[in-house]
């Protein structure tokens, strides 16, 4: 296309050559072993199903949405799940804005394969109305930096935001219950998606000297090498796709040798996305309860929730509508300040000291870890974005905050609740 | 009358802003604006040989990408993509590397309002990280007018749905002047007072509007404190992303 503009890095005769000596006394040039991956960071953004993930110098942002479209003829009772990658004209001086080049094809195909052929995600759940309405679950993949093993990381950026992204929730209704309502998520909580497995690209570098190879290339080490094959594995020891499209040819022991190593990393990368997911529905959940004040109020019917965590349980649990099962003693300690404010008419802060003592010394008779995570709830407070209704309070939120003027009530609009 | 905005700021508050520049590793520039929720990130590859067939071969010519957040590129992105590029070219100065094309790429991380301002404040940043010779910065601002006629600086997406109309100011950077006072008035017109870019959306009188256009200009002064202290040398030192 725009030929003249493409000025193309090219590596000089002497960096390749030091690159593959180095190589053969098994030096890397940024100081790795030669199965190590590069230091693995996933943040995640403001929305639920946004991901960005740091893999070394390689950049990649992952986002995924929903929609309600018509079933493909042949599977009317599954969902859908599509991948587009976006070379970004930014990650790589050689990528030229329009139609996707062969590598960026690749890279779609193999993530592709190794998502939605494993069955990862499960697709039948997304069904809302058989042979009508389906959830098409669209992820887009935008390579921002490329430095190197763009598989990996953009493998990595789909699974994190996939994991944390949320879709509404519908019910059918109307005369003959065809109608299908989408609940807005301030009425009902967003459900997650139900993944079955993890599946991990673990990518290998060949070089024209047969022995050699790494795991986990830089840009540099791909422009000296002579094959690549990508391996995707899940912890489970499956392998759900392997990508070798021509190349360097390599003994079979070799590619046994790859896999096995592919296992090991597969694993490492599966905890590490566990991880963070993990931490971050939890922070989810803090910042959910600090919004929805209005429908837990409501709900004081005092049924014991099934609890994901094996938490403490105390007498005076409160139902939270349809929120992620978490730490319960966070939930237990704002449900119990927002009920008072709102089923007291007058505040009585006396009334309210006497709950608030009866709170802590079953807070105290707890365990060490509620408690530690009490405090956590504490720290994590600040650090999370204070959400954009005015009479939210910032920083530390104790039972003596709860405490507030009548205007807090004004601003809440009851909505419907979810009973179940 | 005071309008509650929803976040609890008043009508002239700006949202946080954050900017960090150098952000990626292959891009010759790259900075990346956040103001409130919206983010985006810009990278800016330096000149390159060649012009495209219908630009003038005697000036540099500045390219613009924009890539949505989801989506396929419409009609929208175009439209941001032109106002980008008209914006960016008013600033650089474009005879010092004739027949070259700078590419600007704006990436949209997340958009909750303002979402234009904020990108032409990051390719502005970007820029300047990749060492674009520019005559003066430019600071972008959204003001949108509510139906009783107050206005109200930098909505997010809900205000700025709400509103009556909004409009995109861009105006360049205030100026810091070595040179006694006199000396800062261009034609007899202070250069503060230009305005190189303004987007509007909806209707509004042109009461409105010109006091929209005081309000963001006041508010410019502040973003320009930002910016400036913002684009300080970094003491580290960078590796040449040329290669």
């Amino acid at each position: 296309m725009e030929q003249r503009l493409a000025n193309t890095w090219r590596m000089t005769v002497n960096e390749k050559k030091f690159i593959e000596s180095a190589l053969l006394s098994g030096l890397r040039v940024d100081g790795r072993n030669v199965y190590d991956y590069r230091k693995l960071s996933i943040n995640f953004g403001k929305e639920d199903g946004s991901a960005e993930v740091h893999l070394g110098q390689t950049r990649v942002m992952g986002i995924v949405t929903s929609q309600l479209v018509q079933p493909y003829r042949d599977r009317p009772n599954e969902g859908t799940l599509s991948i587009f990658t976006e070379f970004s004209p930014m990650a790589d001086p050689s990528f030229e804005p329009g139609r996707p080049g062969e590598f960026a094809v690749e890279l779609g195909r193999v993530i592709d394969r190794g998502l939605r052929e494993s069955r990862a995600v499960d697709t039948e759940s997304l069904c809302v109305l058989a042979g009508k309405l389906v959830w098409a679950i669209r992820i887009d993949l935008h390579i921002l930096d490329n430095g190197g093993n763009l598989v990996d990381a953009a493998n990595v950026a789909a699974l994190a935001a996939l994991s944390t992204f949320r879709r509404p929730e519908c019910s059918l209704g109307g005369e003959n219950g065809q109608e299908v309502i989408v609940h807005p998520p301030e009425a009902r909580e967003p459900l997650p998606l139900i993944i079955h497995h993890l599946p991990i690209a673990v990518t290998f570098a060949f070089f024209s000297d047969e022995s050699t190879l790494v795991v986990d290339p830089t840009h540099q080490e791909e422009a000296v090498m002579a094959g690549r094959m990508t391996a995707t594995l899940n912890t489970n020891g499956d392998i759900c796709a392997i990508q070798k499209a021509g190349g360097e040819g390599v003994p079979q022991s070799v590619i046994m040798h790859c896999l096995r190593i592919a296992a090991t990393k597969a694993a490492d990368v599966t905890v590490k996305i566990r991880d963070t997911v993990e931490a971050y529905n939890t922070e989810r959940a803090l910042r959910k309860i600090k919004r929805h004040s209005a429908p837990v109020a409501l709900d004081v019917s005092g049924t014991l929730p099934n609890l994901r965590k094996n938490q403490v349980k105390s007498e005076d649990q409160r139902e939270v509508s349809g929120s992620v099962g978490t730490q319960v003693e966070k939930l237990k300690l704002m449900n119990e300040r927002k009920n008072s404010d709102q089923s007291n008419d007058i505040e009585d802060t006396s009334k309210f000291s006497k709950k608030q003592k009866g709170s802590q010394s079953e807070k105290s008779t707890q365990q060490a870890s509620p408690k530690g995570s009490a405090e956590d709830m504490k720290a994590i407070s600040p650090a999370t974005e204070s959400a954009k209704i005015a009479s939210q309070t910032h920083g530390e939120k104790t039972l003596k905050d709860a405490v507030k003027p009548k205007h807090k009530r004004k601003k809440k609009a009851p909505s419907a609740v979810d009973g179940s | 009358m005071e309008i509650d905005r929803a976040d609890g700021r008043n009508p002239n508050q700006l949202r946080p802003l954050s900017c960090s520049r150098g952000v990626l590793n292959r891009a010759h520039g790259s900075a990346s604006w956040a103001q409130g929720s919206t983010q985006v990130l810009a990278a800016v590859y330096g000149p390159k040989a060649g012009t495209k067939k219908n630009e003038n071969p005697e000036k540099a010519s500045v390219e613009v990408i924009w890539k949505p957040k989801t989506g396929q590129i419409g009609k929208q992105e175009k439209e941001y993509e032109m106002v980008l590029k008209r914006t960016l070219q008013s600033i650089c100065i474009l005879t010092i590397h004739p027949n070259t094309t700078t590419s600007v790429i704006v990436q949209v991380v997340h958009d909750d309002g303002a979402l234009l301002p904020c990108a032409i404040n990051a390719s502005c940043a970007a820029l300047v990280d990749a060492g674009i010779p520019l005559k003066h910065l430019a600071v972008a601002i959204c003001c949108c007018l509510a139906d009783s006629g107050l206005v109200m600086l930098d909505p997010t997406k809900l205000e700025e749905e709400k509103m009556k109309a909004f409009v995109y100011l861009v105006l360049p950077n205030s100026i810091l002047s070595v040179l006694p006072e006199e000396s800062s008035s261009v034609k007899g017109e202070q250069m503060e007072q230009g305005l190189i870019t303004s987007v509007t959306h909806g209707v509004m009188s042109v009461d409105d509007y010109l006091h929209c256009l005081e309000r963001g200009r006041a508010a410019t002064s502040k973003m320009s404190d930002f910016l400036r202290r913002n684009l300080q040398p970094q003491l580290s030192s960078d590796s040449s992303k040329a290669g």
